[in-house]
């Protein structure tokens, strides 16, 4: 035994090194977060809660943050529901080319976010974009239609591109669940005995795969807090400020205008987000691999 | 047991001598030049060891000016300073995936870390200001002073090079922001002449939108919001005229006052009105500000505000000067100006080739090499006494004003030439609500916050002390 704690200590300190670097730099930005640092040179004096409240007093801020709360009420469910649907018609129901489908339905997430934005950027374009020519082809009138340039649908406009983006991602977690040695065994003894699709879904699938929604839920809530990328090649925020987020207003802050203790206060808030949907989540994972 | 242990501490001790000798050689690599030619620096006074060792001395330089044309400007600078330090070696942007917001990243993390660059790009003004507050620079009076920059400049170039009582930067590229481009064949069909002031502005939209409602009048890319600001920069030069215009980018207004907020709100009054009666292409969130000369150019919209710098993408994009597209300076009345954005080159603190970095930013302040790269560039030559054969007529218009009425080059508001830039992303942010919200009662008042909030009075001391 005390070799193998020795075997641990050896094979865990890469794990160690990284974590200690993590911890730091966390603890590093809650630090700066309080200080007065603007401008190109740090400047490590205390100035207590000025950027907080500087934050706290930013519309920019409270739309960020309302929209990072839409991402999550928004985007979650309908991409675990979409994920779960498409892959259990493509485990049960598709016999033949699966891994075609899986592959075609996996690729968007492969897409860098840059590629997806630049992508969906053109598809809402409501002059000369996809969505537009393909409704005023059939006869609709686009003129209304200002997609990502109406700032009370923009918002929804990235998350359905998200959407589009993460279903795969879903999709490969729900079908590894699936495909789960004895939910297999049960489904097989469910389909013999006569059981209808959506029975099955209901009262045999769901809950049975409630880890894999948790995992899911939780991988696409740390999305929603960290979403960057697809606000910054199609919108940078606008129209107005009305697709801001708060990863997106911490780069800007804190590159753009240098307010670095203002970026770093925005980080801390981020933070403290992910931690309360981090938090149970490593407590449910930790009371199943215990119980095991 | 203790044999295990050893053995495995042994282990670990070479895996991580391994890693540091690596480590150590490509850190060695990269530094090498630097030793060497510091070296023979310090030693020269004794005369000892500079013929021994075969010096190939470096200059390191971070800009970026890596795409289109812009590319091909920088390397006939490069080009210019090999004819005449064929010894020197220039190392451009070390830094691979180099490039704009990136480079600035890197070259912010290096002039922390006190390994700076021998030279680097900025703008003048309030962004060269930042560099400057930090103590990252050397001043370059002497370059100013031994060249003749500082008897060959105007005076408010001279002044967004200028802080503290030194220089700090070298001009080497100046562009003017308030042009009004526009689409020549439209204007041909329709009569128009093209307007040098608001009213004949909104006449002109008036015709353009009653005879051809399928063409937006007034083109507008704004998905990196500054673009809004070249209307509204044309509007208030028109209503305040340039020292209010200066006055308002510096925080030196009392917007609670009714005489300072005057011509701000006739400005934002004209640009509601613009996009209320449609004038304005509605769709700007979609668009970047090269898309939104596009669309003059193939005719989709009339007119753009837009720096010198559209010339280059009508150029680019084969559309005839004259011809398919054409531009004025706007406003030309009350009193017409040269809105200029210039791009400077500095001198670190601590750069490793000094004397090559002199030499470099020697050579920028020549008139003839600023000509050569601002022919290639699209932009003019910040000296008054440079070359004036450029091939087209709109920096030829330029030129001459410039040389004209050197009093009336002022800086512009956007980029970070005038306004600093803790409160430029602001400004941008209320400008591109009011866009999709006009209400200009309270775009005044949030204005008058972020003045507040981002102490724009404060920062821009600078400017008005002499």
């Amino acid at each position: 035994m005390k070799a193998s704690f020795k075997y641990a200590i050896i094979f865990l300190s890469p794990l160690f090194f990284i974590l200690g670097i993590l911890y730091f730099m966390t603890f590093w930005t809650i630090y700066i977060s309080f200080t007065d640092w603007v401008g190109m040179k740090p400047n490590y004096s205390l100035a207590g809660l000025k950027w907080y409240e500087y934050m706290l007093s930013s519309e920019k801020f409270w739309v960020s943050l309302k929209n990072n709360i839409l991402w999550l009420l928004v985007f979650i469910a309908p991409t675990a529901v979409l994920g779960l649907l498409i892959a259990y018609v493509l485990e049960l129901y598709i016999v033949r080319g699966e891994s075609v489908y899986r592959a075609i339905f996996l690729y968007p997430t492969a897409l860098s976010f840059v590629v997806t934005g630049t992508l969906w950027a053109w598809i809402y374009d409501p002059a000369n974009g996809v969505l537009n020519s393909i409704l005023s082809a059939l006869g609709f009138d686009t003129s209304k239609l200002g997609w990502i340039c109406d700032p009370n649908i923009a918002i929804y406009c990235l998350i359905a591109a998200a959407i589009w983006q993460y279903t795969g991602f879903a999709i490969v977690l729900f079908q590894s669940a699936l495909r789960g040695g004895y939910l297999k065994n049960i489904i097989e003894a469910a389909l013999v005995d006569g059981a209808s699709g959506w029975k099955l879904l209901r009262y045999i699938i769901i809950p049975n795969i409630r880890s894999a929604f948790v995992i899911v839920a939780a991988l696409l809530a740390i999305f929603s807090l960290k979403v960057f990328d697809l606000v910054y090649v199609m919108t940078q925020g606008g129209p107005g400020i009305s697709t801001y987020v708060l990863a997106f207003y911490m780069y800007m802050t804190t590159f753009w205008q240098q307010m670095v203790s203002l970026g770093a206060a925005i980080s801390v808030v981020i933070f403290s987000l992910s931690m309360i949907i981090i938090i149970p989540y490593s407590y449910y994972a930790l009371k199943r691999w215990l119980l095991r | 047991m203790a044999e295990i242990k050893t053995s495995y501490l042994i282990a670990i001790f070479i895996i991580i001598i391994i890693i540091v000798g690596i480590a150590a050689y490509y850190a060695g690599q990269s530094t090498a030049p630097t030793k060497t030619v510091t070296v023979p620096q310090s030693t020269t006074p004794t005369g000892t060891t500079p013929t021994t060792i075969p010096q190939k001395e470096q200059l390191i330089i971070f800009h970026w000016w890596t795409a289109g044309g812009e590319k091909q400007a920088i390397e006939k600078l490069f080009e210019l300073y090999k004819q005449k330090y064929p010894s020197i070696e220039i190392v451009a942007n070390p830094i691979p995936g180099g490039g704009g917001v990136n480079l600035k990243a890197v070259l912010m993390s290096r002039l922390a870390a006190g390994i700076p660059p021998d030279t680097f790009q900025s703008l003048s003004g309030a962004e060269l200001k930042t560099y400057v507050d930090a103590g990252y620079l050397q001043s370059v009076d002497d370059i100013w002073k031994s060249t003749g920059l500082e008897d060959h400049v105007p005076p408010l170039l001279k002044k967004v090079s200028y802080f503290y009582g030194h220089y700090y930067g070298v001009p080497i590229s100046v562009h003017r922001a308030n042009w009004l481009w526009y689409n020549k064949k439209i204007f041909d069909q329709l009569g128009l002449k093209p307007p040098t002031t608001v009213p004949e502005l909104l006449e002109v939209c008036k015709t353009i939108k009653e005879k051809m409602p399928n063409v937006y009048p007034i083109a507008l890319g704004m998905r990196e919001k500054w673009e809004i600001v070249f209307i509204l920069d044309g509007l208030l030069l028109y209503y305040g005229g340039p020292e209010y215009y200066q006055k308002f980018y510096t925080g030196q207004l009392d917007l609670s006052n009714a005489n300072d907020v005057e011509p701000l709100k006739k400005a934002l009054e004209t640009l509601k009105e613009m996009i209320d009666n449609g004038y304005i292409y509605p769709y700007s969130a979609s668009l970047t500000w090269d898309q939104s000369v596009g669309l003059v150019a193939q005719g989709k919209a009339a007119m753009v505000f837009m720096g010198d710098f559209a010339l280059g993408y009508f150029l680019a994009n084969g559309y005839k000067p004259g011809v398919d597209f054409d531009g004025v300076p706007f406003p030309q009345k009350p009193t017409e100006v040269f809105l200029m954005i210039v791009d400077e080159f500095t001198l670190p603190k601590g750069a490793p080739h000094e004397d090559a970095a002199k030499k470099w930013l020697e050579l920028l302040a020549d008139p003839q090499a600023e000509f050569e790269f601002t022919k290639i560039k699209g932009s003019i030559a910040p000296r008054l006494d440079a070359p004036t054969n450029y091939p087209d007529k709109y920096r030829q218009e330029n030129v001459k004003f410039y040389k004209e009425h050197p009093e009336l080059v002022i800086p512009m508001s956007a980029h970070g030439v005038l306004a600093p830039l803790a409160f430029l992303r602001d400004y941008y942010d209320v400008m591109a609500q009011f866009v999709t919200n006009p209400n200009v009662d309270q775009t005044i008042t949030e204005l008058e916050n972020t003045f507040a909030k981002d102490m724009v009075k404060e920062q821009s001391k600078w400017y008005w002390s002499s």
